[in-house]
């Protein structure tokens, strides 16, 4: 068995992958932009522009829906259910 | 005598005269008269022996008194003209009768040079001393004349004038006889002749010159010394030397005597013509194939040290000889104006002397020109080294104007050279871009530039290769042309870039004219566009040569290029195996000064997953540490995390992926979900999805006695994965075990027949079946033998690509409307591109709407021609049938 570990050694095997956040829909709601991309403030997708769900379990860009719940006062309303916001724990 | 009665019916007689004639007058002029034709028959035709009957004066008296002087000038004119012709211009052209049949004459022989150069000589001679002596036979008629007349002094001027008149009438007479007579070959000769002059002269100055910088070693430019020399104080240095020499003298003795014959012309051509022969060829010998040196300066050196000292010794001699030219020579030639060298010693060239320097210059630098100009597509080829000769066109294109000239020869060598199917479009890509670097120093506008570099852009704009070669250029520093410039690895964006920074340092922004400085620099060095250059295009001054933007605008859009570098850019991350990506960062860098950031926006992403994965990719194997694998089956090969690498790629910003189904082996596939797991568990709730068919694998098959190793495709490890366990596999099966079509099997399978690690034979089913030709080791068996390693990359097999290219994207996105073209092509038998183009975008507008540029189209019909379903003839599309 050892000595079939030492075989392998040397083979690598370098494969490729995408990511996905697996959002049940493909586009933000808000921006309408794909959920695999990233919103339109940033340029990086992926960390940089991390999906959010809500209470809902609708999901958004979390720039999108920060910038929905900021102009929304005093009580936030999901914008696809309208339902209150709330993120989801 | 027919002579006498055509001449007394001249209006010339008085005749009032007539009516005192008496018998006795009448016997006595007629007596006068013979003995007075007698007289000038003796005297002519006295063989050079001037003898004069003492009666002459009196007969010409007495026939002067009865107003017949003027029928005596007549006769005796008529006289000498008819003995010049027999004595003079006969003889003459006789010495030049054995050079009636010029082609056999060899020029070079020296013998046959300097006997002809003998006759010319003997032949002047004769027919001069002929020419004198008649000259004294006239002189003595005039002196008859004067006596006749008395010492009244209107009279003596009036004699002056007729005096003159009648040299002048003598000097035609003798002319146009010798011109009525001139034989075909004579000009010839007198060519000959002076070429073979020219030529002794030339190598005396070139001895000359070489004794000077034995003289003068240091200093290497002797020639250009030299004429400085003569150009500021005029005390030059060869004039005494040639002016004395016997060369120049004997050659000044040639023109001269022509000059007196009055074959001024003919000799002025003949050696003006000798002149620019040899400036030819000495421009030729010269320039030549060379074009590593400039060749300019040493050309007008020669035109100083050699032409111009001839013709300035030449002309000086025929001023100081004036003198001994015939007293008659009142007869001016048409160039006499040229020719009046007189300031001789004063050292200042005169106008006729410039003016030869300025035809002869004119001449050199037409000549160089041409001969650049058909040797344009060599030089551009073995640019920049050839750059010199690039500065002398230049220089003479200044001068001559004829930069049109340069456009349809070159044009048309690239038709010739380039332009073929025989030359591959790297090729033709490489001219296009040595032709723009050494044509803008020509024409810093671009304006002939945008003439010639159509053609090529035309043409590339047919292959289908085109897109690809430019950005492989652009961007691949490794991967380009050999030979081409600075071939130190850089790609051409690097080099472009690199030649900005230079300009940027050397010279003020051209836009910021803020300062009266800069505007006033500007101004001066305005200048009009030149007449070929199209309006639309240019106007702009100082409109700077855009390379890029040349290269841009074969393909019609940056956004084309951008799109093509990113399938090309996709390509080769996905197939990096080491996360290295420092020259794709450089050349993304370069791509976003020259297209702008936002054009490079997907194409960074791209990189930055490359960043991500790395970091992703190590974060992964430390969670090793805290929570080891899974102990896999008993009896599998065991692998290790270790063992896989990812590369993780935002799928949305990469272009589309060839998704293929693939089984690969249990143990990798048990991997990657590990591997996927643990992504899942630091990235939460992101995803992994795998594309099994992409990326690479390093693995090493270890036989008897040797191991080898190869970097192959997933697929291609599946397959020879499954020979461990069964070393014998029908096609079908085998497909079914990889899970592949049973074709795309037997076609990647070949990969490893050709390295005969496999063989293949035919069943009786007609199935394939495949072999292990050499039983592997078992590994657990493994030698030590690990010496004879053999590296095999991917990217063996052509045409096997992880990303879909543009082309196919195009295609896929293009079929929609090869129907359509079908139908328009059925309707109207033929069309061109535009029309095409015009009639989808009219017709096209419903889902999905007809978007495409035209050269998108283009791309598109190209390939319906490659595949046979179109034919392109003289720019229309017709359906092939
Ligand atoms: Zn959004
Ligand atoms: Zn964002
Ligand atoms: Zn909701």
């Amino acid at each position: 068995c050892r000595a079939q570990e030492n075989e392998s050694q040397d083979s690598t095997w370098h494969a490729v992958a995408s990511w996905t956040w697996d959002a049940q829909d493909e586009t933000c709601g808000i921006c309408r932009m794909a959920f695999d991309g990233c919103c339109p403030d940033c340029k990086l997708p992926g960390d940089d522009c991390p999906l959010i769900w809500g209470s809902c379990n609708h999901a958004f860009h979390l720039h999108c829906i920060l910038k929905w719940v900021n102009s929304q006062t005093p009580q936030a309303h999901c914008p696809m259910c309208r339902r209150e916001w709330q993120f989801k724990g | 005598m027919a002579a006498a009665e055509s001449s007394l019916a001249s209006p010339m007689c008085n005749l009032a005269i007539l009516d005192s004639l008496n018998k006795n007058s009448v016997g006595e002029m007629t007596d006068s008269w013979n003995a007075f034709c007698l007289a000038t028959e003796n005297l002519l035709g006295g063989g050079g022996e001037l003898s004069l009957d003492p009666n002459f004066v009196s007969d010409v008296r007495n026939l002067c008194s009865r107003g017949l002087e003027s029928l005596i000038v007549e006769h005796f004119l008529c006289s000498v003209e008819e003995t010049f012709e027999k004595n003079g211009a006969s003889r003459f052209w006789k010495h030049f009768g054995v050079y009636r049949d010029s082609a056999i004459l060899d020029m070079e022989d020296p013998d046959q040079q300097s006997a002809m150069q003998d006759i010319l000589h003997k032949a002047l001679e004769e027919i001069i001393s002929e020419k004198q002596y008649q000259e004294k036979c006239l002189l003595m008629l005039v002196h008859a004349l004067e006596m006749c007349r008395g010492s009244k002094s209107e009279e003596q001027t009036y004699l002056k004038t007729e005096r003159n008149y009648l040299f002048s009438k003598y000097q035609l007479t003798t002319a146009s006889v010798l011109m009525a007579s001139i034989p075909r070959q004579f000009p010839d000769v007198l060519r000959w002749y002076f070429k073979g002059r020219l030529e002794e002269l030339s190598a005396m100055m070139a001895r000359g010159s070489e004794n000077d910088s034995e003289l003068h070693e240091d200093d290497g430019m002797d020639l250009d010394c030299k004429t400085a020399e003569m150009d500021i104080d005029g005390t030059h240095h060869h004039k005494s030397t040639l002016g004395n020499s016997k060369l120049v003298r004997n050659i000044g003795v040639v023109v001269r005597d022509l000059r007196g014959l009055g074959l001024t012309s003919i000799a002025e051509d003949a050696y003006a013509s000798a002149i620019f022969l040899l400036l030819k060829a000495k421009v030729h010998e010269l320039a030549g194939d060379e074009f590593r040196f400039s060749v300019l300066e040493s050309i007008k050196g020669w035109i100083q040290a050699v032409p111009l000292q001839f013709l300035h010794a030449l002309l000086a001699y025929l001023g100081e000889s004036k003198s001994y030219e015939s007293p008659s020579s009142g007869l001016k030639s048409p160039l006499a104006s040229h020719l009046s060298f007189t300031h001789h010693g004063t050292g200042i060239p005169s106008e006729g002397l410039v003016r030869w320097q300025l035809r002869l210059e004119y001449f050199a630098y037409e000549t160089l020109q041409d001969l650049r100009i058909a040797k344009l597509f060599e030089i551009i080829v073995d640019y920049p080294d050839s750059s010199p000769a690039i500065e002398d066109l230049k220089l003479c294109l200044e001068y001559t104007g004829q930069h049109s000239k340069l456009v349809e020869s070159f044009i048309a060598a690239l038709k010739y050279r380039l332009l073929t199917a025989g030359a591959s479009t790297n090729d033709i890509l490489h001219q296009y871009v040595s032709t723009i670097k050494a044509l803008r120093t020509i024409d810093p506008a671009g304006v002939f530039l945008e003439a010639v570099g159509e053609p090529i852009r035309e043409y590339l704009r047919g292959r289908k290769d085109t897109i690809k070669c430019i950005v492989t250029m652009l961007t691949d520093g490794a991967g380009g042309n050999p030979s081409g410039p600075g071939s130190t690895g850089d790609s051409l964006l690097e080099e472009l870039n690199r030649d900005e920074e230079n300009q940027e340092n050397s010279s003020l922004d051209d836009d910021a004219n803020t300062d009266d400085k800069q505007a006033w620099i500007n101004a001066q060095s305005w200048e009009p566009d030149p007449v070929e250059a199209d309006p639309l295009k240019g106007g702009r001054y100082r409109r700077k040569v855009d390379i890029l933007g040349m290269i841009v605008s074969i393909i019609g859009s940056k956004d084309q290029l951008v799109n093509e570098y990113r399938v090309m850019l996709a390509e080769k991350l996905l197939n990096k195996s080491d996360y290295d990506i420092d020259s794709e960062i450089r050349t993304l860098e370069l791509l976003k000064i020259h297209f702008g950031e936002s054009s490079m926006q997907k194409c960074e992403i791209m990189l930055n997953d490359l960043i991500d994965s790395k970091r992703t990719n190590t974060n992964i194997k430390a969670t090793l540490k805290l929570q080891p694998q899974p102990v896999a089956d008993v009896g599998e090969h065991e692998l290790s995390l270790d063992n896989l690498n990812a590369t993780i790629i935002s799928s949305n910003f990469w272009p589309p992926i060839q998704d293929e189904a693939l089984i690969i082996p249990g143990p990798v596939d048990r991997l990657l979900s590990d591997y996927a797991k643990r992504f899942n568990e630091i990235k939460t709730p992101r995803k992994l999805l795998w594309k099994k068919n992409l990326g690479t694998v390093k693995l090493e098959l270890q036989f008897e006695d040797r191991t080898l190793q190869f970097s192959v495709t997933p697929l291609h490890a599946s397959i020879i994965s499954q020979f461990e366990d069964q070393t014998s596999w029908t096609s079908k099966n085998l497909a079914a075990a990889v899970g592949v079509p049973v074709d795309v099997l037997n076609r990647r399978i070949y990969f490893w027949i050709n390295k005969g690690i496999l063989a293949e034979s035919i069943q009786e089913s007609g199935d394939h079946k495949f072999t292990l030709v050499e039983a592997l080791v078992e590994s657990g068996k493994t030698g030590a033998n690990t010496g004879s390693c053999e590296e095999l990359l991917v990217g063996d097999e052509e045409g096997e690509t992880s990303v879909a290219s543009v082309e196919d994207q195009l295609r896929k996105e293009m079929t929609v409307y090869e129907k359509f073209i079908t139908g328009m092509l059925t309707n109207f038998g033929s069309m061109a591109l535009d029309r095409i183009h015009n009639t989808l975008k009219m017709f096209c507008i419903g889902d999905p709407p007809y978007d495409k540029s035209l050269q998108q189209l283009q791309g598109f019909l190209t390939g319906l021609v490659a595949e046979e379903k179109l034919e392109l003839r003289d720019g229309m599309y017709f359906l092939k049938k």
